[in-house]
């Protein structure tokens, strides 16, 4: 076994331009590759996470029946049942931030439109999403209040300010009727151009009172402590909550939508990987190739000699591996460093670009990923390529006629 | 005197597209061990193919070979590899040694497929390079050697791991006529020494005389036998 290895070893060094070209093509190939996967990720994480921050939380209990039919109706009674469930989980959970969100009718006396109520509790949010650093004029709401937060997109179009006063309309629990006037408190921008243009923020006792749902909520969002954790988190507590009345939801499940259309976005790059694999595999092949070819005056010799077919064709098989592994490793080792360099300095964009992303509410940089598994998966694909294309001159090592070699 | 290699009304032909070929005619041979023989005869003549059957390098058409008593002619590939690796020693006109390895690896290597000993192999390795003259090239790669010197290496590696017999095809052909002559007298000394069967081709009037036995082949026949004393 050991003359394989070094006969393996020193073939490659026989022309040793041309190995280290295929391994630097390979190097290369690895490099591109993690960079590309991480950007996208990156992105696709930038987006989760503030999806996470701003509307789904970790972990949400539900009424059975909200996800399916998001209705006053099927709201969730914030009990001492569930008080004691969360009381059990203490060390797990940082702390709940109750919701009770709706569809309401805001008029001012020219003006009318549907939005969405979000009944808050002012200070959780704020742990949540510093919702309180986006006020743009006015102030944040206090516990209890009796006012309103306007989002800048909806001020805008029911052309309304601080201090002015709006009707709202809706359907309360139970088919009640829900109605009142609150004064606007504050402003805030919420960035992401539908929600601003449809939101409206009242304290979450306000809110109760105004659709007549007593302790209920829409959702109870649990933070977890360590939100690596969350996935465990949610099945413990699937384990004590009552499965008649009440759903425990993850963000994935939450999310589920955006994250089938990231799933699909990513089979679109993978086409783009793809091209970028069969370029290395036709590079690592070539090299494969001529090594056969040039070669076959030696396999004769060698097969003459009473060397195995076998033997020969782990020579090559060798060889075939060294030249991917050598080029998989360094491109790891090269790619990570350059991985955690834009991880920390996110390439900045300008022009529409950074106008789009801005609006959005993010940094105008493309944000990188340094999820480990973004350079274990690169290096298994890259290596499963090589060790396919390791086969083919095994096949041909079976095939070689010593007598026709010989010539 | 034992017989090592025997054949009957051995047979090659190629069926080329204008004619059939008879590379190898009815040949009937015997080789004893020890005998240190030369097969002549003009280019085209059939030496490389007769080699090359007895060698188990290819197969033939017609007859029988017999190496030790052992029919090897209806042996499977997988086995003919292996009867190669333990029994015969080659040396062929050119492209005789592994380009990555150096003199002494080279000499080492059937020893080292027939999982021989270390000690062993070092010791044999040595001495066989010794024998030929090349104990100051123990470490070089064959594109450091001169093409004698490469053909001697060769010779070493047939011999070092004291096959039955060894098969030598034109291995002076590319040499000059000093390098050919010390070929031979190597060859002819190890012949004595190890007392291993050795046949060796050549159309090289030069070199003929040298061998114990000079077979004559025409058009892929015998046409002489005879015994040089
Ligand atoms: N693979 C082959 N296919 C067809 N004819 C061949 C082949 N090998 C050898 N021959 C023919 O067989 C005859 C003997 O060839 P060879 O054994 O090489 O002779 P020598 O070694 O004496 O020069 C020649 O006529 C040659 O053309
Ligand atoms: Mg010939």
């Amino acid at each position: 076994m050991k003359i394989l290895l070094i006969l393996a070893w020193r073939n490659l060094w026989r022309n040793k331009k041309r190995t280290l070209i295929t391994i630097s093509s390979v190097l290369f190939a690895v490099l591109l590759a993690t960079l590309f996967v991480s950007m996208e990720k990156g992105s696709y994480e930038r987006l989760i996470d503030s999806m996470v921050k701003y509307s789904t939380g970790y972990i949400q209990i539900q009424d059975i029946l909200y996800d399916e039919e998001p209705s006053i109706d099927h709201t969730l009674l914030f009990d001492e049942e569930i008080e004691e469930i969360l009381n059990k989980y203490e060390e797990q959970i940082a702390y709940h931030v109750p919701r009770l969100q709706n569809f309401v009718l805001v008029a001012t006396e020219n003006n009318t439109r549907g939005s969405i109520l979000n009944g808050i509790d002012p200070e959780l949010e704020i742990k949540m999403n510093d919702l309180n650093e986006d006020v743009v004029k006015g102030e944040f709401l206090k516990p209890n209040d009796n006012g309103l937060m306007l989002a800048e997109g909806l001020a805008g179009i029911l052309n309304v300010t601080v201090g002015d006063t709006l009707v709202l309309l809706g359907q309360g629990f139970h088919g009640s009727t829900a109605a009142g006037t609150y004064p606007i408190r504050g402003i805030v921008d919420l960035k992401i151009p539908d929600i601003n243009n449809n939101t409206i923020y009242m304290s979450l006792s306000e809110a109760q009172w105004f659709y007549g749902t007593d302790n209920r909520v829409t959702s109870l969002i649990i933070m977890p402590e360590n939100p690596a954790r969350t996935q465990q988190l949610a099945e413990s507590l699937r384990k004590v909550i009552d499965p008649e009345w009440h759903r425990v939801l993850t963000w994935e499940e939450l999310l589920e939508d955006l994250l089938n259309l990231m799933k699909f976005d990513v089979a679109g790059t993978m086409v783009m990987m793809m091209i970028l694999y069969i370029v290395i595999a036709f590079g690592l092949f070539g090299t494969i190739l001529t090594m056969l070819i040039e070669r076959r005056k030696e396999f004769a010799l060698l097969f003459s000699l009473g060397m195995k077919r076998a033997q020969v064709a782990i020579v090559c098989f060798f060889e075939a591996l060294f030249i991917s592994m050598a080029g998989v490793i360094l491109g790891i080792i090269i790619s990570i460093p350059v991985v955690a360099w834009f991880y920390h300095h996110p390439i900045p964009l300008s022009g529409d670009m950074a106008e789009a992303i801005a609006d959005y509410g993010f940094e105008p940089v493309l944000p990188f990923s340094a999820d480990p598994t973004i350079f274990i998966n690169q290096a298994l694909i890259v290596l499963i390529i090589s060790f396919l294309i390791g086969l083919f001159p095994v096949y041909k090592v079976f095939r070689i006629n010593i007598m026709e070699a010989k010539k | 005197m034992k017989t090592v290699i025997k054949t009957t009304n051995l047979q090659k032909i190629y069926n080329n597209s204008v004619a059939p070929v008879k590379a190898v005619n009815n040949i009937s041979l015997e080789f004893q061990e020890g005998e240190f023989t030369a097969i002549v005869g003009p280019s085209g003549s059939g030496k490389t193919t007769f080699l090359n059957l007895i060698g188990g390098l290819d197969k033939p058409t017609g007859g029988e070979i017999y190496i030790d008593g052992t029919e090897i002619s209806t042996m499977k590939e997988s086995e003919l590899f292996d009867f190669r690796l333990r029994n015969i020693g080659f040396v062929f006109q050119s492209y005789n040694l592994i380009p990555v390895l150096t003199a002494k690896e080279n000499v080492s290597f059937i020893m080292l497929l027939q999982k021989r000993s270390k000690a062993e192999m070092e010791q044999r390795a040595t001495e066989m390079l010794e024998q030929v003259g090349l104990s100051d090239k123990l470490n070089s790669r064959p594109n450091q050697l001169s093409g004698g010197q490469q053909q001697r290496v060769a010779v070493a590696r047939a011999l070092a791991s004291k096959p039955k017999f060894v098969l030598a095809d034109e291995p002076t052909a590319n040499l000059d006529t000093e390098s050919a002559f010390n070929l031979l007298d190597i060859m002819e000394k190890l012949n004595k020494e190890e007392n291993i069967t050795l046949i060796f081709s050549t159309h090289d009037q030069r070199v003929i005389e040298r061998a114990g036995r000079v077979i004559t082949l025409v058009d892929g026949s015998v046409s002489k036998d005879e015994v040089i004393s």
